[in-house]
């Protein structure tokens, strides 16, 4: 390449006043690198450019230089909002709370469904324990009721006003035993079962009282019974009590061929 | 702020948003390139506003200058030339142009007439006097007026060839008469 023949093509001084295309340009460039003859040359150009152009200054008003700080502080502090909020608060505070949106929505669910979870399962430990205790309470009335019952029944069996006639099985129940407990003063009379034979739904058994040689009817009952039962008072002495088996409701006289048990009344 | 900052430095304060730095950059050039746009668009409003321009221009775009490629001055130069010319393209300026029409016509027989009228500096202006005619019309059309090289050979008829070659020599000769080493 002959340097001079390039230098004096002025393509250098076109160059300084950004007169070059793209491509001559980059070209320019490629040359000014390699080559410090054209960089001088260059530097030289530029320094006469900047002579000259000093030589024609023309100073703007004062009002310029104001504005422009103004411009340049406003634009510093905009592009403070426009870039670092946007970009590393805004956007980041939009992910923060959009992932703690996420975040609350999913524990709230857990929550939620964990509530739901314990609340189902109170409801249902809660059922059970109502169920539990009305079983208890239940139970409770049962054994308030034997326990009044056995009170009662030993009430009667300890009370010196009760007569006890033990019933023994007659020739149809060898093994059938029974008590009648009688109070002369109140007319009561009680029923206890040691031994009776279960009957079938139709039959009952009926106790009677034989008051001067006529049998007097005292109530029907059931074969099974746990504790004393009262039965129809009598006010008159009995010489004997006694219990057939008659159909359910009994008869107002006694099938003697069902005796199952009887027992005098002990003179005294 | 000291009065002798090297091209180098102000460069890279600058790059760092030194504000101090642009406030030396402007009490040091403001002139060179404001004369630069008010010659091209001669109209002292719209002249500020474009300075102004170049200003925000330079201060945002500093990164973007490569010194291999040039000084730190030619590079605000042509940024300047450039947002001036944009600036005669732009509609406030065409409309204002036509009424100017007169006007800028007798700049033009001014300068053929070597009578150059915005050259203000007495001292330069002994100093283009000694340029010949040719180069002389080529340094006012193309560093006063902001007329790109293409411009004034389409414009008066020069083939482009010799508008660089005036300018070359005319650079040669105002190299000489300046004292630029």
């Amino acid at each position: 390449m002959n340097i001079e023949e390039y230098i004096s093509s002025g393509v250098l001084e076109a160059y300084a006043l950004g007169e070059l295309s793209n491509a001559e340009r980059s070209e320019v460039e490629q040359n000014l690198a390699q080559y410090k003859e054209l960089r001088d040359e260059l530097s030289q150009i530029e320094n006469t450019l900047e002579n000259v152009l000093n030589q024609l200054a023309v100073k703007p008003r004062a009002e310029v230089k104001i504005k422009l700080f103004d411009t340049v502080n406003k634009n510093s502090s905009t592009k403070a909002e426009a870039k670092v909020v946007p970009l590393f608060s805004t956007i980041s505070s939009w992910r923060y709370a959009t992932a703690a949106s996420i975040a609350f929505a999913l524990l709230s669910s857990y929550l939620a469904f964990n509530y739901w979870n314990r609340w189902k399962n109170s409801e249902t430990t809660l059922a059970n324990l109502i169920t539990q205790n009305q079983q208890v309470a239940k139970d409770y009335n049962t054994v308030n009721q034997r326990l009044d019952q056995i009170e009662l029944d030993v009430k009667i069996t300890t009370d010196p006003d009760f007569t006890r006639v033990v019933m023994k099985g007659t020739p149809n129940a060898p093994q059938a035993l029974a008590s009648v407990y009688w109070n002369a003063k109140t007319s009561e009379v009680y029923l206890g079962i040691q031994n009776l034979r279960e009957l079938s739904q139709e039959n009952q058994y009926q106790l009677w009282a034989i008051i001067d040689g006529k049998p007097v009817d005292c109530g029907v009952f059931d074969g099974q019974l746990a504790s004393l039962v009262k039965m129809k008072g009598i006010n008159h002495l009995p010489s004997t009590f006694a219990v057939t088996i008659e159909p359910r409701g009994g008869k107002p006289s006694p099938t003697l061929e069902t005796m199952q048990v009887a027992g005098n009344l002990s003179a005294g | 702020m000291s009065k002798t900052l090297s091209e180098e430095e102000l460069v890279v304060r600058l790059v760092k948003k030194d504000q101090s730095a642009l406030d030396y950059l402007y009490d040091r050039y403001s002139g060179a390139l404001y004369g630069i746009i008010f010659r091209i668009l001669k109209k002292e409003e719209i002249s500020e506003d474009v300075l102004q321009e170049v200003f925000l221009k330079i201060w945002d775009k500093i990164e973007t200058y490569d010194t291999s490629k040039g000084k730190l001055f030619t590079w605000m130069v042509n940024i300047a030339r450039n947002q001036a010319i944009d600036k005669t393209r732009s509609r406030e300026i065409s409309k204002a142009k036509k009424t100017d029409d007169i006007d800028y016509l007798v700049g033009k027989v001014d300068a053929q007439e070597s009578n150059e009228l915005y050259v203000d500096s007495i001292g330069l202006k002994e100093v283009l006097m000694k340029l010949s005619k040719d180069q002389l019309f080529i340094v006012t059309q193309l560093y006063l007026k902001g007329y790109t090289q293409s411009e004034v050979a389409e414009e008066f008829d020069i083939p482009l060839g010799t508008v660089k070659t005036r300018l070359r020599l005319a650079m040669i000769e105002l190299r000489s008469l300046m004292d630029v080493k």
